[in-house]
């Protein structure tokens, strides 16, 4: 009975007698939700144009975030470093097309996946030498982004919101609305569609796999870029948010792996649940730290019922 | 510039550690340069490879004979460090696992293949009992000597006063998070104070929000964090945004880097780690690695690094390590050791002040002397506390009581033993 009570009632009761601790919990769930929403969207851009399963894009993040840093250590103005990590990030981009995957080019999908797994050894090494291993700071303030904080009383209570959070909340916003508006609007964005739903036809209309793949390796590369400046803002700069990135896993799951709504409905889910599921139920019941697993699980539920995630094309193949 | 002089520095190491293997003694080192824990694995290692370095270029080595300090790269990876181990293990006269996970899985086959392991400050805490563990070394504290100091900090030394309080034990979770788990629990009944602990899992290092959360929900009188690499830094930044008084926010010797605390700076004013080791920059070593390391450039370190709390525990790992050598060439009469001998210098370890003052390292760590029964030595440790620019001493010598902490060790050793029957235990005179 007591199990029972603190499984279906006590969480609920809680909720209601601290309500400006469970605004606390939604915000910062949403703001991860946010962050892993940005580094599954990478994942997705890459599977619609190409169908790789594209595992560098966390080191993507970790890479992109300590050229910024760098270039600044080095006495670069800051908005001068993002431009040339957005540079690095675009010649990555070219690198990447040329030297692994043209070679690859009709090979089956899991060799292009073992050849993302190769670029991320390669990044993590080469980012090491370069870099090394200490943690950085993220230039936060010398980018512009406010590091104040806004203070709310709701309920009489307590609600704290970081300045740089509520940045990152919207910068994500902006950049998926004209990722959005870039994929649906323009040509090029049409073009990366095309290749997507349907990769002969998309060719034998002249559109240039090459292109398209700088293209949408550049664009997961300026998305690695803001995750990166967002995450390292809260946490600092270190080979451990590469760790994290693996979190986009299960919001791809649950998401679908074509789908950009997927991926942004998909991290908000994941990011919110968990942290509500940690708080009122892992802690108490569990001893804590089911952040780890959680999302797995939910989006192994998920599959069970639409094994192509819940915003997924099904795939039927004739046999 | 700075590129091409580590790719210089990596080359010239890697020339001088071949080159000594040929007839040296061969140290292995199970480092861990590269991954998420690398921020605070970088500056231990330098001063442990620097501290070696400056005795082969100083003296030749240790009683003439050149120490090979090569790395085995683990990336803190349980896995890759039993590699290691089994690469290593043909010629190595030690083991230095450099990690609590790796030390575990290492520490059974000690006694079929008779090398000792040395893990300074780490470990399995129960490893003080020589009698069980003959093979395994951790000096100067274990793990059960640091949690122990702290709460008694809490408690200014009056036990009593922790009735009633509340202390929330951040740690990884992981085997070295979990060790103080046992003596916690222990002084928590005993008593009489709650102990909350929250879990932090090696994917959420840097995600800690919901752990701060907690936190913030349990109110706790005070926080002890048992935290490694990018865990530490996260929990600073999530303490200063949560509001946690500083002042109450604990840490263990591996929770002292200073870089994770300059990342928030005047905001961790107040913030206190133990520590068995504390930075001397006027101390003769300091000058002699300026002199024989840094100058002539065989370091991986960088000038700005090199009074921090951790390089400077780095070269007292080594030296522990340099001081079991020479004691076991000594014993044996030969310069040429093997790792029989080594076991029987690390177990008569006396490092004294005076040997401090002679070795130039007055006030960089507490005397302490191993024997057959005890394998840590129980130097005691000092507070530190950063002051908003830098970790400066905030106690004198403190000391874990003993009597608690051999009956535990006593206890789990002979429960480790039982579990890993034929296990050999020996009785120790001394």
């Amino acid at each position: 009975m007591d199990f029972l009570n603190s499984l279906l009632v006590q969480p609920f009761a809680d909720m209601f007698a601290a309500p400006d601790f469970l605004m606390q919990v939604l915000w910062e769930g949403l703001v991860s939700g946010i962050l892993y929403a940005l580094i599954a969207l990478g994942f997705v851009l890459i599977f619609r144009s190409s169908r790789i399963f594209n595992f560098a894009q966390g080191i993507m993040v970790v890479f992109a975030a300590l050229t910024l840093v760098g270039f600044h250590e080095m006495g670069v103005p800051a908005w001068i470093s993002v431009i040339l990590s957005l540079g690095v990030m675009f010649v990555l981009a070219v690198s990447i097309e040329r030297v692994v995957l043209r070679p690859l080019v009709g090979q089956p999908d899991i060799i292009l996946f073992m050849a993302t797994i190769g670029i991320t050894l390669f990044l993590i090494g080469f980012g090491e030498l370069i870099f090394g291993g200490e943690n950085k700071i993220m230039i936060t303030e010398e980018l512009g982004i406010p590091t104040g904080e806004f203070i709310f009383e709701p309920f009489g209570g307590f609600l704290l919101l970081e300045q740089k959070d509520v940045t990152a909340v919207v910068v994500a916003a902006v950049l998926v609305i004209a990722l959005l508006a870039f994929l649906n609007k323009t040509r090029m964005g049409r073009a990366i569609r095309a290749l997507g739903d349907d990769h002969q036809a998309a060719l034998s209309v002249g559109i240039s796999l090459q292109t398209i793949w700088v293209l949408v390796w550049f664009i997961a590369g300026i998305i690695a870029l803001v995750t990166g400046i967002a995450w390292g803002a809260r946490a600092g700069v270190s080979f451990a948010l590469e760790v994290i990135a693996y979190k986009a896993l299960p919001v791809l799951m649950l998401g679908g792996l074509e789908s950009i709504t997927g991926a942004i409905i998909g991290g908000l889910m994941i990011g919110l649940f968990e942290k509500l599921f940690e708080i009122y139920w892992g802690q108490p019941l569990l001893g804590g730290n089911t952040e780890t697993w959680f999302a797995f699980v939910l989006a192994l539920f998920v599959l069970l019922f639409r094994p192509q995630g819940l915003f997924g094309e099904r795939i039927i193949e004739r046999v | 510039m700075k590129l091409w002089k580590k790719l210089a520095a990596a080359t010239a190491l890697t020339v001088i550690a071949g080159g000594a293997m040929a007839e040296g003694l061969y140290a292995p080192n199970m480092a861990y340069r590269t991954g998420p824990f690398a921020a605070l694995g970088i500056p231990l290692m330098n001063g442990q490879a620097d501290y070696m370095t400056m005795l082969n270029e100083r003296d030749g080595g240790v009683g003439g004979v050149p120490v090979d300090f090569s790395e085995c790269e683990t990336g803190y990876s349980t896995e890759k460090g039993v590699e290691c181990y089994e690469k290593t293990k043909g010629t190595a006269i030690v083991t230095q696992p450099w990690s609590t996970g790796i030390t575990l899985q290492v520490l059974p086959k000690t006694n079929v293949d008779e090398i000792p392991i040395l893990a300074p400050g780490y470990g399995f805490s129960p490893m003080s009992e020589g009698g069980t563990f003959q093979w395994a070394y951790n000096p100067p504290a274990s793990y059960w000597d640091g949690a122990y100091m702290i709460v008694s900090h809490i408690a200014g030394g009056d036990m009593s006063t922790l009735k009633g309080k509340k202390i929330a034990f951040l740690h990884l979770d992981h085997p070295f998070g979990k060790e103080p788990l046992p003596l916690l629990e222990q002084m928590a009944e005993e008593h009489g104070f709650e102990l909350v602990p929250v879990p932090v899992g090696l994917k959420e290092m840097q995600n800690q929000s919901a752990q701060w959360l907690q936190i913030r929900r349990e109110r706790p009188d005070n926080v002890i964090m048992w935290g490694w690499g990018a865990m530490n830094s996260a929990a600073i930044q999530e303490a200063v945004k949560t509001r946690y008084p500083m002042d109450q926010f604990y840490g263990v010797w591996w929770a002292g880097h200073d870089p994770d605390l300059a990342a928030v700076g005047e905001e961790g004013k107040g913030y206190k780690s133990i520590s068995w080791s504390m930075p001397q920059p006027d101390s003769g070593l300091m000058a002699d690695i300026k002199k024989y390391v840094i100058d002539t450039g065989k370091t991986q370190t960088t000038e700005d690094q090199l009074n921090s709390v951790f390089y400077q525990r780095g070269l007292v790992m080594s030296m522990m390590l340099a001081e079991g050598i020479k004691a076991a060439q000594e014993h044996t009469g030969n310069a040429t050791i093997g790792p029989k001998d080594l076991r029987w210098g690390l177990e008569n370890l006396n490092i004294t002040d005076e040997k401090l003052a002679e070795l130039g390292m007055e006030g960089m760590v507490p005397p302490f002397s191993t024997s057959c029964s005890n394998h840590t030595g129980h130097s005691g440790a000092w507070i530190l506390e950063w002051d908003g620019a830098k970790f400066t001493q905030a106690s004198d010598l403190l000391q874990a009581d003993q009597s608690v902490i051999k009956s535990l060790a006593e206890a789990k050793a002979a429960e480790y033993a039982d579990a890993n029957a034929p296990w050999p235990v020996v009785e120790c005179d001394s």
